[in-house]
């Protein structure tokens, strides 16, 4: 490196007496003049003041300084300020650096030994900035839309939240129509409206709105760039219907000769290949499931289009791939529940009246397969006796999820409580580990299940369902009697787990976004950061982070559409400076930096490379990297070495 | 070019090593006027005495300076030549004998209690061994060196690159003949998951012929050491254990590989409760010192030591 | 003969440690002044050359301060440095260095108190060991 000379200005601060009534400042404003690349030192009353400034400026102009050092408080305190006073006197403000001698000197120490170490500490940022080379922050432009990736409650919130704020959003929907898990369930707790009158019309919000693009049916392929700067690939499955024609009479449904069992009811009733999932679907039009028809490709069947009046069955319609550039994306892509497969002790899913929650949310809809009667899968009586039993699948490490599923409590009530409304000489058992209703309004809701609704609640786990004649049986424990409990009853629902949707992990994986250990979206972190991935402009809303019910999965989608609509509206993004290098003459590209790196900053072909964007300056690959090819800018290991050395020089204490 | 070759605390496979140029060993026999190198030619101490100063074109020295004996001849050799090299790892680095520089009065352990270096050992005095040196050192620690021809033993590639520079009358001060860039830019091996999930020695495992070696737990140096000899080891199965010596910028390459090595194991979801499994890793590390400062223990490990020797004696 | 000052280079993270030692500063909490601070951005940036470097350069002890597991600003820096102190610390003791003279801690920003009781801690513990260069009493 050619060693420029330096012209360091040393000022130290008295801070009133809170470092002068410590520190002998003249002392070290005159040992600071002694330093190796120092050409001017003094001490002020109060650095920070106006005419501290002041000072500042006109001595780097005067003396034509390459770097200041302002011995005072912490650079937390006043570093932006100094900073900015040395910008505006015409030197970098990279170039400005604090040496820290009041809350790590003259606050904590006394004598002359306070002085000694204030000499050591500063001679040593003397160092720093002597290392230090100007810098200048990273600019980059934004794209100024989003990509949602999922058509949820959530993702609806986001995109709505992210279009209203003026930006286009493209909504990306794996199935049919959006609406998502919640256009299945019944009634919601602890209000007990019905989902689909408080859903729907932002359903329709969001078809209407000119800002927002839904692509359903649709998966995400593809995703490369960064922050500001993402590039999706986007693929948009054929339906096979124009939805410009459709005018849903559902006359091709009639016709079709294929039953197979319909998602949306959780194959509790039965669908054509040509189907609309739900009357309310959005888009709202008819789609042709190409893997259930009896042939497209040659047309085997093709009665579908014969009815259609509207003409709008295209059997030639295409596959089609979407490149798309978007700023910020939300994944918002949800949960599924745990398979009743899963649970050995409950039947394995074989017996047909051992059903989950969401079967359970549409034998309760009044637009489902039974309109709303509770009438049980096997034979369709009307059960007598109902079992719920809650943590299926959950809080239990050894077998299944480690984690509480946190929604199943406030279900499994809400579920008792209705069916105790549709069938009030039915009888209702709730087999509870604890009962979690942490929530507004929520407590209360429990509780009248509980007393008013005469549901008996069962504390302890359900051992074994199993079959017998028209019985399912139900073998527990109550805890707090300690008694063996036996109940034979007709309908028994098990509130399974919740889980990441399927995908997530490999959708996660497109994304360079870390997944936690069971699968759900990581957040950056727990506490601060809960709305977003650590992978800059990705962020996070809904299920799809961990088990949350619909209040809190809106609230979580607004906040992330607040932050993407904060993103968007930046008209630049700037970056700090001060972040992880290659030389790429040095580098071998032996790529044990890239793992180290918490946010995907670095990748690694015939050398590795930084992304100064998402690079957020931890240098731990710095740290990592074997050959010496990576560096820290304005923190080089020459440069702390320099400064470890004059802190403990002996002469260079001076006092 | 007048050229003289020495060794000093050598195993001989730097002499041998020349063989490797084959056929262009021909053509540098040609060009070279031998004036002194034991191995081959019939000289002593006092024939190279009797030369004047600077009289040798290029001088490389192979070996540890482990003995009074071999720091008087470099000394020599150094005067009588105009550019002194440091040829393979040990006159470079220190090489594998300067391991032993990690036990305190080695020579007492090996020839017993009561041995003084340099005590003659039998009745014959003249025949006395020459005294041993407190500790092994690598050239540089005792003469100025001019260049460095790397290596155990510098590979055929590397020796032919510095005849043809000697040729050419153009070696560089402080020039190493070797790549700037770390082994790994010519290790065919693929890299896919870095991370070490654990550690084993060669001999424990029979590893995947295509994949990195360090993937596979097994501790290659390739990272941390310049390339030069076309990842000889990694090809045959083997790790790099670092014979080229560090790229520019590593530094201290045991150091620089250890914090490499630390950044990389994984025992599962790192956090507080995989402290204990990675803790277990990093001890399965056998001899860091010998395996991360295989060739390199007297160039870059003995100040540290020198701290621990001081520290030993104000201890007793 | 004047008492042996132990003298400490302590790589401070900026969000965790470092944070911390200014808050025992703003609550004048008094501690010996034998620790030079250096602030980094992370633990994670340390490297172990840096700590041997420092104790070639005179330093008995090098105290390295990082974020509590889980708090790390960086998410996985502390876990980072934690795993090269540990195999740095075997290596220095097999070369008849004490390990106990480099020292990782956790300190969070709330913990003045605690920050100030390490860096007594550690100097108390040096002073036991004494010097590492041969030559205490000096400074």
């Amino acid at each position: 490196m050619p060693e420029i000379k330096p012209r360091i200005g040393v000022f130290v601060c008295h801070c009133g007496k809170n470092i002068a009534g410590t520190v002998d400042v003249a002392k070290l404003a005159e040992a600071a003049s002694r330093f190796p690349g120092v050409v001017y030192a003094t001490h002020y009353e109060y650095m920070c003041s106006d005419p501290g400034q002041a000072l500042l400026k006109r001595a780097i102009k005067e003396h034509r300084l390459s770097g200041v050092v302002v011995a005072a408080c912490s650079p937390t305190m006043h570093e932006e300020t100094f900073r900015k006073a040395a910008e505006e006197a015409g030197l970098n403000p990279y170039l400005v650096e604090i040496a820290n001698i009041r809350e790590q000197v003259s606050w904590v120490h006394s004598g002359p030994k306070a002085t000694e170490k204030a000499v050591r500490v500063t001679r040593a940022v003397v160092e720093k900035v002597w290392g230090d080379r100007p810098l200048e922050p990273t600019e980059i432009g934004v794209v100024r839309r989003a990509l949602v990736v999922g058509g949820g409650i959530a993702g609806i919130q986001a995109a709505l939240d992210i279009a209203n704020a003026g930006f286009e959003v493209l909504l990306v929907e794996r199935s049919p129509s959006i609406g998502g898990h919640m256009a299945q369930l019944s009634e919601t707790f602890p209000t007990l409206d019905c989902s689909q009158c408080i859903l729907t019309p932002k359903m329709v919000e969001v078809s209407r709105h000119p800002k927002i693009r839904i692509l359903a049916y649709s998966e995400l392929e593809e995703v490369s760039g960064f922050v500001g700067n993402y590039r999706v690939r986007i693929r948009k499955k054929p339906t096979y219907v124009d939805p410009a024609k459709c005018n849903l009479c559902g006359e091709c449904a009639k016709v079709c000769p294929v039953r197979v069992p319909n998602e949306f009811d959780r194959g509790l009733s039965l669908r054509s290949a040509i189907y609309i999932p739900f009357p309310q679907a959005i888009p709202s039009t008819y789609t042709l499931d190409a893997e259930n028809c009896l042939g497209i490709v040659p047309l085997r069947c093709g009665k579908c289009a014969e009815v259609c009046e509207a003409k709008a069955i295209d059997f030639d319609m295409q596959e089609e791939i979407l490149e798309e550039e978007v700023g910020a994306i939300v994944l918002a892509t949800g949960y599924e529940l745990y398979p009743k497969e899963a649970m050995a002790e409950y039947g394995y899913g074989t017996v047909p009246d051992v059903i989950d929650g969401l079967e359970f949310e549409r034998l309760l809809s009044a637009s489902g397969p039974t309109r709303g009667e509770i009438r049980r899968p096997s034979d369709g009586k009307i059960p007598k006796e109902v079992v719920f039993v809650q943590c299926s699948g959950s809080r239990d490490p050894e077998h299944h999820k480690p984690y509480c599923s946190k929604i199943c409590c406030m279900y499994t009530a809400k579920h008792a409580l209705l069916y105790r409304h549709a069938v009030p000489a039915g009888q209702a058992y709730v087999f509870y580990i604890d009962i979690r209703a942490g929530g507004k309004d929520y407590e209360e809701f429990v509780n009248r299940a509980m007393e008013e609704e005469r549901i008996l609640y069962i504390r302890g786990k359900v051992a074994k369902v199993f079959r017998e004649g028209e019985k399912v049986v139900v073998w527990g424990v109550d805890t707090l009697t300690g008694k063996r409990v036996e109940v034979r009853a007709d309908l028994v629902v098990l509130a399974q787990a919740v889980v990441p949707s399927p995908g997530t992990e490999e959708l996660a994986r497109k994304l360079r976004v870390a997944c936690g250990g069971e699968g759900f979206l990581k957040e950056a972190h727990p506490k601060l950061r809960p709305l977003e991935a650590l992978t800059a402009g990705i962020f996070l809303a809904g299920a799809a982070q961990g088990p949350k019910d619909i209040p809190e999965s809106v609230a979580q989608a607004s906040g992330a559409a607040a932050k993407v609509v904060a993103l968007l509206s930046r008209p630049k993004l700037e970056h700090p400076p001060e972040v992880a290098e290659v030389d790429e003459e040095l580098c071998s590209g032996c790529g044990i930096c890239a793992p180290q790196c918490p946010y995907g900053a670095i990748t690694v072909d015939e050398v590795a490379h930084v992304n100064e964007i998402l690079c957020e300056g931890c240098g731990t690959c710095v740290a990592a990297c074997p050959s010496g090819a990576m560096s820290f800018r304005n923190v080089g290991d020459e440069q702390v070495l320099r400064m470890v050395r004059a802190a403990l020089e002996v002469e260079g204490a001076g006092v | 070019m007048k050229l003289a070759v020495y060794w000093t605390g050598s195993c001989g496979g730097c002499d041998v090593s020349f063989l490797e140029l084959g056929m262009g060993l021909l053509e540098v026999l040609s060009r070279v006027e031998i004036v002194f190198w034991p191995a081959l030619v019939d000289a002593k101490r006092r024939d190279l005495e009797r030369l004047p100063a600077r009289s040798v074109d290029v001088t490389l020295v192979n070996g540890v300076i482990r003995t009074a004996e071999n720091k008087e001849m470099v000394e020599i050799l150094r005067e009588k030549s105009k550019f002194l090299g440091a040829y393979g790892a040990c006159a470079h680095l220190g090489g594998i004998p300067a391991l032993a520089n990690q036990v305190n009065g080695v020579t007492e352990i090996v020839f017993g209690p009561g041995f003084r270096p340099g005590a003659p050992l039998g009745e014959a005095a003249e025949d006395a061994p020459p005294e041993l040196l407190p500790e092994a050192l690598s050239l540089d620690e005792v003469v100025p060196v001019d260049f460095v021809v790397p290596g155990c033993p510098p590979p055929a590639g590397l020796i032919a690159r510095f005849f043809e520079a000697a040729f050419a009358e153009a070696i560089s001060p402080g020039r190493i003949f070797a790549g700037e860039k770390a082994l790994c830019e010519e290790c065919p091996r693929t890299r896919e998951d870095r991370r070490l999930t654990r550690i084993v020695r060669p001999h424990e495992v029979q590893p995947d012929p295509e994949k990195c070696l360090l993937d596979q737990g097994i501790i290659c140096l390739g990272p941390v050491t310049r390339a030069g000899c076309g990842a000889a080891c990694p090809k045959g199965g083997m790790p790099c254990t670092g014979c080229l010596g560090p790229t520019p910028k590593a530094g201290d390459p045991a150091l620089a590989m250890l914090s490499a090595l630390a950044s990389l194991v994984r025992a599962g979801e790192e956090g507080e409760s995989a402290f204990p499994e990675e803790n277990k890793i990093l001890d399965s590390l056998v001899d860091p010192i010998g395996t991360l400062y295989k060739y390199s223990f007297a160039k870059y490990g003995r100040p540290l030591l020198k701290l621990a020797r001081k520290r030993q004696e104000v201890r007793a | 003969m004047p008492e042996f000052e132990p003298r400490i280079v302590a790589f401070l993270c900026r969000w965790c440690a470092a944070a911390g030692a200014d808050l025992a500063g703003t609550s004048r909490l008094q501690y010996p002044p034998n620790a030079i601070p250096i602030r980094v951005n992370c633990s994670g940036r340390v490297e172990p050359q840096w700590v041997v470097e420092a104790l070639k350069a005179g330093a008995d002890g090098v105290l390295i301060g990082g974020c509590h597991p889980g708090d790390c600003h960086y998410v996985v820096g502390n876990y980072k440095t934690r795993r090269r102190i540990y195999l740095l610390r075997r290596m220095l003791a097999e070369m008849g260095i004490e390990p106990e003279r480099v020292r990782l801690e956790w300190i969070s920003a709330t913990e003045g108190a605690r920050f100030a009781q390490v860096v007594s801690d550690f100097v108390a513990e040096l002073k036991r060991l004494g010097p590492l260069h041969g030559n205490g009493g000096r400074g």
